[in-house]
């Protein structure tokens, strides 16, 4: 254990600490602050809903606490708690001592909490979001927005979503990198508990969905900061938005739905004494549910367009993944049959959940049909239908919390308030959601409705405040936990089964007595140190070799090493790095007027005709650069740190077992990429077939051009393979020769996109003269960005090789950072023939 | 055969859904909670040796055969359902004549603004929420195009089952069919309120509604004919206005006939 590594009770220990179990006890309590935040917003239009066109906001006013009531819950408090249960829960399941990245988990937190904070500034900058929580086009862009100055709270929030988007990514490399590779030796993946399983499928869901709402949130924010017109136009923008929009936004509310479901599985299996039924059926219907999901977007555009054929394929698609879900439900009832069943708090939330999953999926199937979907299209019908589900979820998750509240803070809860709690909840639960059905007619978001439903949303407003309450009580039975509860035992369960309850309660730092193992089919703490000794006296060949054989693929000559190698648990760059981001986008998001200043003086007339009107701001340009200053600071410093966070010396790795935890988690990144870029390109593709394709040429007019910076991407790709074989041959000179070489090669790149823009701009072609230039402007952009990125990393790389004779000796970084560059030149070769010569 | 409103076929669907719905809900719901009860712990000593152990690799439970059985139904139960409604959904999407607009449909070009509706009828003339709304006659199937002149709203006459985004540079076709009226109805009804908007479109959005009438046939076209004869005339009044004050009417004609 470090020593420097300061104890729990000391605030300088939250702020550097890498450690998964703190970290996830940051995730829970920051996720149950944005919970508070959000339903205080809830009650804010529940008490505006009490009777027709009552007003206690203004309309305005109204639609923000609307958009930002589902932002945050769906965004800041359901996938950061189950963020936090998985932090805690996911390296003790399968038997690790932490995450593969630490420093980039305490990273990811940093940047939840900052995006979060940004979110929060965003109502005193004249007005947060205020377009739902779809963001549908073209609502969201500034054009829409009365005046100028109200855009600035509209961009924090665009902006602290993408932050956040961001710290989802990193946290999905981490995790995939952590479970694919840190399996306790016997732990194959059919063997993963079930929370752990459904966290596996939620963050691969994550990687890819996530990656495709980040693109959009790019587009989206370059329309409103440098008025470029994506989403603006009515030449297709928001059909374009509605697509990428929901290929994120369905596969999102399995994202959300799945821990809670895979709490669910936990909590019965505990607390009927019963192993789940069908469970490998289960897992199978998961991993369905997963791939499919990217299948069915399209179910939440039925009402647009789109063409017969297309909705009765989505149609087919959607009725097809609401089956594995009934398997899964039936799955769940039939565990209990002759079990021990033990009306324990959890179980009393997890059975609750399930028969309010139950009512969510049966008035789901309504929607399926897509002639009844045509009428409930935006109406209670469905904000009705999709709490049941999500807050079903919700509900499974506050049976996650008082299962694990012993483990987590070693206190026991009392159960009599738990129940209390329990009743309170479910009543309330029903009392606010049940009359929504009723008074399904109601458009959402509207608050003149039909006098005919005024008793129905006043039971649901007395419903809220009764379900709000509800939280409170439990915040009363932990606080008093904490305060005065018993010490929980290891075990307070009987029938537990997973790992994290075979420990102490709370964990120690380290977690485990010895390396945890299931070679036996049992959990036992192996220690290797004793065992080697007892194998090298001559002793029996046991099963141990054995397994080493198999599994410890070319590590068991380090196993000595790294039983002595140390761990770090702290650094403060990760705080920094998210500090400096907020920064950064606080002085973007108020860039707007700016930017329509600079329009102004470019293109007069283009400004004029389109209402442009801003004034420079010394304001928002100075903390731009003051972010930017900082994050180059801090960027630096998280680079020279040293920090040391040992690889599994036995571990089980299916399907990665050539794969370094570098490699992989770079290769993962790069696979989310691939979707960004996707989804960047997709929307040019869109666009343009709308338009008609021959409608436009190529914006650039110089193919020679673009054909010179193919020829030196590529070129900069031989470079940096020759660098990586510099590298591993020791060679200082010829590696700084070939990667010095790549730096130019960029740079040149750059030069020449630098003339080729200017020269646009000469000739009065800008990123907001029309469509075709912004999607030009912005999709070879963001490659450039890209590139700048590389030219950045490589500059770091010589700087370190200059002066520390760096990757000499483990040439690693250089294939890592050889990786990223071919990627990023084989997205130009793409980009090519897509801009300059279709 | 008289027409099969949009209302008549979701309000059959819409039971049958409702009653599947209930009682299924009500068997699973009763089902789970019997079990839960039934099985609830007995301090008694249990005969099943085979209880979960702390550490152990998980593995399945046994039952499996249920399992597929009770999914098995379900599943036939989804898609039977949804099957069936496809029929009506072709029916729906085709329209009450068999094929898009008959002869006797009346279309109406409806337009979604921040934050009214207009709606243009075929012979040009053109009300909006901010007057009498929209207007049709009685026992007709009426098609509506929607279309937007600024962000996505979505129009919508609950009593009529009916629905259609209205999307800028979409146009989104579809059609309802007034019932006939009944004695005592006079020669309309009026329907206050009766269009409002489903999609988020802004701060009036929540205030985005129309009325609808429902005329008698003889009524209807009448007040067609007085409407485009008032229409010619404040047009030929524009004429003499903007030979007085030069071109700036025209711009604004301009872009009203652009959307
Ligand atoms: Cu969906
Ligand atoms: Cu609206």
């Amino acid at each position: 254990m470090a020593d420097d590594f300061p104890p729990m009770t000391s605030i300088k220990r939250w702020l550097v600490t890498t450690n998964h179990k703190d970290v996830g006890i940051l995730y829970l309590v920051t996720a149950m602050f944005f919970l508070l935040f959000g339903g205080i917003l809830a009650l804010l239009f529940r008490v505006q809903l009490w009777s027709s066109g009552y007003s206690i906001l203004s309309d305005s006013g109204f639609n923000q606490s609307v958009s930002m009531h589902g932002l945050l819950m769906v965004f800041w408090f359901l996938s950061p708690i189950a963020s936090g249960f998985a932090n805690y829960l996911v390296p003790l399941q399968i038997g690790a001592k932490d995450l593969a990245f630490p420093r980039l988990n305490a990273l990811s937190y940093w940047l939840y909490l900052f995006s979060g904070i940004l979110i929060g500034i965003s109502f005193f900058q004249g007005g947060t979001f205020a377009g739902g929580w779809t963001m549908y086009a073209p609502l969201n862009v500034p054009m829409y927005t009365p005046a100028i100055e109200a855009t600035t709270g509209g961009n924090a929030t665009i902006l602290a979503l993408t932050m956040f988007v961001v710290s989802i990514t990193l946290g999905t490399v981490n995790f995939l990198t952590t479970i694919h590779r840190s399996r306790a030796e016997g732990m194959g993946l059919w063997n993963m508990p079930l929370f752990t399983w459904s966290w596996l499928l939620t963050v691969w869901m994550m990687l890819f969905a996530f990656a495709a709402l980040l693109a959009a949130l790019l587009l989206l924010a370059t329309d409103r900061i440098l008025l470029t017109q994506y989403f603006a136009t009515d030449q297709g923008s928001s059909l374009l938005w509605a697509h990428i929009f929901w290929f994120f936004g369905h596969p999102e509310v399995y994202i959300v739905f799945f821990p809670a479901l895979g709490i669910m599985f936990e909590t019965f299996q505990t607390f009927t004494g019963r192993r789940l039924v069908g469970r490998k059926w289960v897992i199978i219907a998961m991993v369905l549910v997963a791939v499919q999901s990217f299948l069915v977007w399209m179910h939440h555009m039925f009402l647009t367009t789109i063409n017969l054929e297309i909705k009765t394929l989505f149609m087919a698609t959607t009725i097809g993944i609401s089956l594995p879900f009934d398997l899964m439900v039936f799955a769940l009832i039939y565990t209990m049959v002759k079990g021990r069943v033990r009306f324990t708090t959890p179980f009393l939330f997890s059975l609750g959940a399930l028969v309010l999953f139950i009512l969510g999926g049966i008035t789901g199937v309504f929607l399926g049909a897509v002639v009844l979907d045509y009428e409930f299209r935006g109406t209670y019908w469905v904000v009705a239908h999709f709490h049941y589900v999500m807050v079903s979820g919700v509900t499974a998750l506050v049976a996650g919390l008082y299962y694990w509240w012993p483990k987590i803070s070693g206190k026991m809860y009392n159960e009599t308030l738990g129940k209390i709690h329990f009743a309170v909840y479910f009543v309330g639960f029903n009392l606010l959601y049940f009359p929504m059905f009723l008074a399904w007619d109601t458009p959402r978001r509207v608050f003149h409705y039909q006098e005919g439903m005024e008793i129905w949303h006043q039971m649901a407003t007395v419903g809220a405040f009764v379900f709000g309450f509800s939280f409170l009580i439990m915040f009363y039975t932990f606080g008093k936990s904490l305060v005065s509860g018993p010490d929980a035992p290891d075990n307070p369960w009987e029938f537990a089964r997973t790992a994290e309850w075979a420990i102490p309660s709370p964990p120690p730092l380290e977690n485990w007595p010895g390396r945890p193992s299931y070679r036996s089919g049992h959990l036992e703490f192996v220690d290797d140190a004793a065992e080697a000794a007892a194998a090298t006296d001559g002793g029996t060949a046991t099963g141990t070799d054995l397994a080493r054989a198999d599994h410890g693929h070319g590590h068991e000559l380090d196993t000595h090493e790294h039983e002595e190698e140390h761990a770090d648990h702290a650094s403060i760059w990760p705080l920094g790095i998210g500090l400096g981001v907020f920064v950064l986008f606080v002085g973007l998001g108020g860039m707007t007027s700016s930017v329509a200043a600079l329009i102004e003086s470019l293109d007069p007339a283009y400004a004029e005709a389109a209402g442009l009107d801003g004034e420079f701001s010394y304001l928002y340009s100075g903390i731009t650069l003051l972010g930017l200053a900082i994050l180059t600071y801090v960027l630096f410093q998280f680079g020279l740190e040293e920090f040391n966070a040992p690889e599994m010396a036995i571990a089980e790795r299916w399907p990665f077992e050539n794969v370094g935890n570098t490699k992989l988690g770079v290769w993962i990144f790069l696979a989310s990429d691939v979707v960004v870029f996707g989804a960047a390109i997709g929307a040019y593709v869109f666009m343009r077939i709308y338009a008609g394709w021959h409608t436009w040429g190529p914006v650039p007019d110089h193919t020679w051009a673009g054909l010179l910076n193919t020829y030196i991407l590529l070129t900069s790709s031989f470079t940096v393979i020759l660098a990586l074989v510099m590298a591993e041959r020791g060679n200082k000179k010829g590696l700084l020769a070939t990667l010095g070489a790549t730096l130019v090669l960029g740079l040149t790149f750059m030069g020449v996109k630098t003339w080729e823009w200017s020269d646009k701009f000469a000739q009065e072609d800008f990123w907001f003269s029309g469509i075709e230039y912004s999607l030009y402007y912005v999709t070879t952009g963001l490659h450039g960005l890209h590139v700048l990125l590389g030219l950045f990393l490589a500059s770091f790389m010589i700087f370190r090789i200059v002066t520390i004779d760096a990757y000499l000796e483990d040439s690693r970084p250089v294939e890592f950072f050889g990786l990223y560059w071919h990627f990023v030149d084989i997205v130009w070769v793409i980009l090519f023939p897509l801009f300059y010569l279709m | 055969m008289p027409l099969q409103t949009r209302a008549e076929v979701f309000e059959q669907i819409f039971i049958i859904f409702l009653g599947l719905g209930t009682l299924v809900g009500i068997i699973v719901v009763s089902y789970t909670l019997y079990n839960a009860y039934k099985y609830r712990d007995s301090e008694g000593p249990t005969d099943d040796e085979d209880v979960p152990t702390l550490g152990e690799l998980p593995t399945g439970g046994k039952g499996g055969k249920k399992l597929f059985v009770s999914f098995g139904l379900s599943a036939i139960i989804v898609l039977g359902l949804v099957l069936w409604t496809y029929t009506w959904l072709i029916y729906v999407e085709t329209g009450p004549e068999g094929d898009n607009p008959g002869e006797d449909a009346l279309e109406v070009d409806v337009e979604g603004q921040a934050f009214s509706w207009t709606f243009a009828y075929e012979n040009g003339v053109e009300t909006s929420s901010a007057d009498q709304g929209m207007v049709v006659p009685e026992d007709t199937a009426i098609w509506v195009n929607v279309t937007s002149t600024d962000v996505w709203h979505a129009f919508g006459i609950p009593e009529q089952r009916v629905k259609a985004d209205a999307i800028p540079g979409e146009s989104d076709v579809t059609w309802f069919a007034t019932d006939p009226l009944e004695e005592g109805d006079g020669d309309q009804v009026v329907y206050e309120d009766g269009i409002e908007c489903f999609e988020l479109c802004g701060a009036g959005h929540s205030n985005m509604k129309s009325d609808i009438t429902v005329m008698e046939e003889e009524a209807f076209e009448e007040w067609l004919a007085e409407e485009e004869a008032a229409m010619e005339e404040e047009e030929e009044e524009d004429e003499a206005e903007d030979d007085a004050n030069g071109d700036e009417d025209d711009d604004a004609n301009d872009e009203g006939g652009d959307a």
